[in-house]
């Protein structure tokens, strides 16, 4: 499973402990672990589509195992669709669509909701606007119509709008007061073109959000929100003529219009050579450390085997980040790798919280094994192993609507085929090693990455510095280097 | 509502911790679903109580151990040892290497963080492996040779490790979080100094750093038994089949002692006093403030009330506070309110107010206080709320066969606090019983300010961070 380093180590310590214990453990037989029985089939749901006379489209997908149902209507008005100068207006026109709508006021529709029992949610994100219900089956209907009419004709109420902006700029604060809030920020700004959209945060800085104005979200819903421009995904424990009816119920008078826009371009930055990016948060007794690259797509042609890769490096407990920095070093409570998906190019990268005394050591070793997995070829049985963790563990993975729901959600998103899911299993066991080397060798530069670490720089910047791990900066929380 | 999973885990898992939710009202269809897990119980001769629960819905197995072991049993000076102890349960046994338990069941299926990890609370640990129904066999060897031979294949070196691990878990959950102190502290101050809840799960730097191989010899041969376990196997699974491997498996794990007496857990009604400690966090951007008020615990018949308290006060948008401290007064930018499910003698049922930055502690505080003095004349459509709010979330919850807060779970809870499986059947009716007169009753008893810790977190003066490009460091 692991490397050849790592596990020529550890036979070591194993054959230490063997003779140490050996009075003890001579009569005992080590047993071999049982074998699977015979593999129960799965079958991912099928998913159903139409479309409403106002160009809505409907996505359905079946589960009746429990009376849940979750209903989200997605609109293509993300945080990746508003100008530079107005970042963080999708995420407030979002948090205002559930503060009044008609003659209801925000207090109103919460105790409408609540009184359903439904889990009501509006908002706004990176890629998509949307509003959402999770909710027992027999007040899904009522619940979602009234979602609905908080998306189609939110009121926006100047009272509202003062208070909810305090709140988003409370919210920026309580993010950036993390050592991951501020290291996020620092990734995305150096991985980004500055014409990128994520190269901002999503909810906006206390610059932009101090500036926005209720003109500003109204003219950004009447402009953006239209049902040429959703989708309204359904899943659960509801019938297809049912949902038809919820659906022409909730979203049929929904008469804006809007022109397509063109896809999303996030620019990656161009670099050569590592940069090393600094965060200052006195006090901290730990840090957060990223390592990683722009430029990732789902629709990527070696999309699959990059999902392969990133499992052996980062995607679970027995991952090579996590046994090296955690279960080896004991430096963490857990290191991984993710790939962060998104319209126009995403970003691959490791992280890790770590202790502050062992943060430029922990550095070293997770540099060291993105830039392994990059230029070593990974052994069959270990991509076998965290490949079949992926494909057995999926079925696991869908078992409520909301998970089902989310795994739908992310093939709208990213633009993948509706029926991904019925060949994603066999399409991630039939990936080879040389697969896997064909992508790192052509997506991964280990030479030319972002390392971006927040943590108390009075005690980190001297040791992360002696290891030369690049160009290294100092920047303060809003992105500007201070040397 | 109650937070089903605050317990300390083995691995992080973003989606475990339950965020206070929303309250209800009366809805026009305001009726429990009718709903039923189904099982069968059997004890082997071993003491070990094995629950079998069946759903061929999904080709997917639990496996999941309850041992009756939490902080509350540990001793003083020795802090935080149930929940190190969990680690050392993954550091492999007899016949399973280090490592080799998840590089097992990942490749088997099993996810990280959601299938596998291990929790610990205040009154239990917990182990579980969620995976395709094939592995059953599998999961099923890898806890019985855990329970059966932990500590044979023990080292130091592989406690120094968990150790570090641990401390860095506490790093992160603690001591580097803004307000990271305020459940130790509110635990702190509503038990007395030597009741089994006064310290918490994590424990302290000191206390981790002086255990020892011996303590996790002696804990594995005094929690460490089958007759102190129950095992719930669950989902795709042949119940005939299921029993003889749990006989091939668990039935040779010799019966171990009964676990020593648990220290005195009952407490007065009420603390008799107010406390009120002011945290200065260097950490924290903005002014919070903690109301925590003694409570009757899960395993008491008031239970629900203590629920939908929390739902009415602080639970959802609809909630007493919401309405009064975010919408009206616009002191605060979120509220909660929720009890933590401690299982004896006393729970704890906490109200929070995050303040603006830079917005004063004190009117924070004042403004929680008014509200918290007015929790009484709660009206029927209140109580509707919070009811329907708790029957979403407790359907939610079954969606899952295993992992955190599925069925399997519900099913050990019921057997390891009321000695009955069948309890999962009983939550929703429990809360469809309470009246106003049971929520005014425990307010009037229990929310009253002699009976109260308050937490006042404001931010402390800090080295200022690097901003400006005429500083150096």
């Amino acid at each position: 499973m692991l490397s050849s380093m790592i596990r020529g180590r550890r036979l070591t310590t194993t054959v230490a402990l063997a003779m140490t214990l050996s009075a003890a453990t001579m009569h005992a037989q080590t047993v071999q672990p049982p074998a699977p029985g015979p593999l129960r089939p799965y079958v991912f749901p099928s998913v159903e589509q139409f479309q409403l006379a106002n160009g809505l489209k409907v996505i359905l997908v079946e589960k009746h195992t429990l009376p849940i149902v979750e209903g989200r209507v997605m609109i293509d008005a993300g945080a990746m669709r508003e100008p530079a100068a107005k970042n963080g207006l999708a995420s407030l026109t979002g948090r205002l669509l559930s503060e009044g709508t008609g003659t209801m006021s925000g207090a109103d529709i919460a105790r409408a909701m609540e009184a359903l029992g439904a889990q009501y949610s509006a908002g706004g994100g990176f890629s998509t606007s949307f509003a959402d219900v999770v909710a027992l089956k027999n007040v899904f209907p009522q619940a979602m119509a009234l979602a609905a009419r908080t998306v189609i004709a939110p009121s926006f109420p100047a009272s509202e709008f003062s208070r909810v902006k305090n709140q988003a700029l409370a919210g920026y604060q309580q993010a950036h007061a993390r050592t991951s809030g501020l290291a996020n920020d620092a990734f995305i700004r150096a991985a980004f073109d500055s014409t990128a959209p994520f190269s901002r945060p999503t909810n906006g800085n206390l610059t932009t959000i101090g500036a926005l104005t209720r003109d500003d979200v109204v003219a950004w819903h009447s402009s953006m929100f239209a049902p040429s421009a959703a989708t309204f995904l359904i899943v659960g424990d509801i019938t297809p003529a049912d949902a038809r009816a919820v659906a022409q119920q909730a979203f049929g008078g929904w008469t804006a219009t809007r022109a397509p826009l063109p896809p999303v371009v996030n620019a990656v930055r161009p670099s050569t050579g590592t940069r090393v990016i600094l965060v200052d948060r006195p006090g901290s007794v730990q840090s957060t450390i990223i390592i990683g690259q722009p430029g990732f797509r789902a629709t990527d042609p070696d999309y699959i085997p990059m999902v392969a890769l990133n499992h052996v490096l980062g995607g679970g407990f027995s991952s090579r980040m996590n046994m090296n920095l955690r279960e080896k070093h004991g430096y963490t409570y857990g290191a991984f790798s993710g790939l962060d998906l998104r319209p126009g190019a995403g970003a691959f990268r490791v992280s890790s919280e770590v202790r502050t005394n062992a943060t430029d050591s922990a550095l070293v070793e997770a540099v060291g094994e993105y830039r392994r997995i990059a230029t070593e070829p990974v052994p069959a049985t270990e991509l076998q192993s965290m490949v079949n963790n992926l494909v057995s563990g999926f079925p696991n993975s869908v078992q409520s609507v909301q998970d089902l729901s989310g795994s739908i959600q992310g093939l709208i998103i990213w633009g993948l085929p509706l029926d991904f899911y019925t060949t994603y299993r066999e399409r991630l066991s039939a990936v080879t090693p040389a697969d896997l080397q064909q992508v790192a060798s052509s997506k991964l530069t280990p030479n030319n990455v972002i390392v971006v670490v927040a943590g108390d720089l009075s005690k980190i910047e001297a040791p992360i510095r002696a290891r030369n791990l690049g160009t290294v900066e100092v920047w303060d929380s809003n992105g500007t280097k201070l040397r | 509502m109650r937070l089903r999973y605050l317990a300390v885990s083995l691995v992080l898992f973003a989606g475990a911790t339950a965020g206070a939710q929303a309250a209800g009202r009366p809805a026009p269809v305001a009726k429990s679903p009718e709903l039923r897990i189904d099982f069968t119980r059997e004890t082997l001769p071993n003491g070990l109580t094995v629950v079998y629960h069946v759903d061929h819905s999904t080709p997917v197995a639990a496996v999941l151990l309850w041992y009756n072991v939490g902080s509350k049993m540990e001793q003083a000076g020795k802090t935080g040892f149930a929940h190190l102890f969990e680690h050392m349960m993954f550091k492999g046994s007899k016949n399973v290497a280090d490592g080799q338990h998840w590089a097992l069941l990942e490749a088997a299926g099993g996810r990280a963080g959601a299938d596998i990890n291990g929790t610990t609370s205040w009154d239990r640990t917990n182990y579980f492996e969620q995976i395709p129904s094939n592995q059953l066999e599998l999961a099923l060897w890898l806890e019985s040779d855990r329970m059966g031979t932990l500590t044979q294949t023990l080292t130091q070196e592989k406690l120094d490790n968990q150790r570090e691990v641990v401390k860095n878990e506490r790093r992160q959950s603690v001591d580097n979080q803004p307000y990271g102190t305020w459940v130790e502290k509110t635990e702190e101050l509503l038990f007395p100094d030597d009741h089994p809840y006064h310290h918490s799960v994590i424990g302290s730097m000191t206390d981790l750093s002086n255990a020892s191989v011996a303590d996790v010899r002696n804990f594995f041969s005094t929690y460490y038994a089958p007759n102190n376990a129950v095992l719930v196997v669950a989902g795709d699974i042949d119940v005939p089949q299921a029993q003889a491997l749990v006989r091939k498996y668990f039935a040779p794990i010799p019966r171990g002692p009964a676990a020593p007496p648990l220290a005195r857990m009952s407490l007065p009604a009420t603390v008799g006093r107010e406390q009120r400690i002011v945290v200065e966090d260097q950490q924290a951007p903005a002014p919070a403030v903690y109301v925590a008020y003694r409570v009757p615990p899960a395993k008491d018949l008031r239970a629900p009330v203590v629920s939908l308290l929390g739902d009415i006060m602080g639970g959802g948008r609809s909630s007493r506070l919401y309405d009064a401290l975010v919408r009206r007064q616009q002191v605060a930018t979120s509220v909660a309110g929720f009890n933590f499910g401690l299982a004896d003698g006393a729970d704890m049922l906490v109200f929070q107010a995050t303040g603006k930055p830079g917005a004063s502690a004190d009117s924070l505080e004042r403004a929680l206080l008014v509200e918290l003095a007015g929790a009484s004349s709660f009206t029927q459509p209140e109580l509707e709320r919070a009811r329907a709010s708790e029957r979403f979330a407790f359907v939610d919850g079954l969606q899952t066969t295993g992992g955190f807060g599925g069925r399997a779970d519900r099913l050990a809870e019921g057997w390891t606090f009321f000695r009955d499986p069948n309890h999962v059947n009983k939550i929703l009716g429990e809360f469809d019983r309470i009246t106003l007169a049971d929520l005014n009753a425990l307010a009037h008893e229990r929310l009253v300010s002699t009976n109260r810790a308050i937490l006042v977190y404001v931010p402390a003066k800090k080295p200022v961070a690097q901003t400006s490009p005429t500083r150096t460091p």
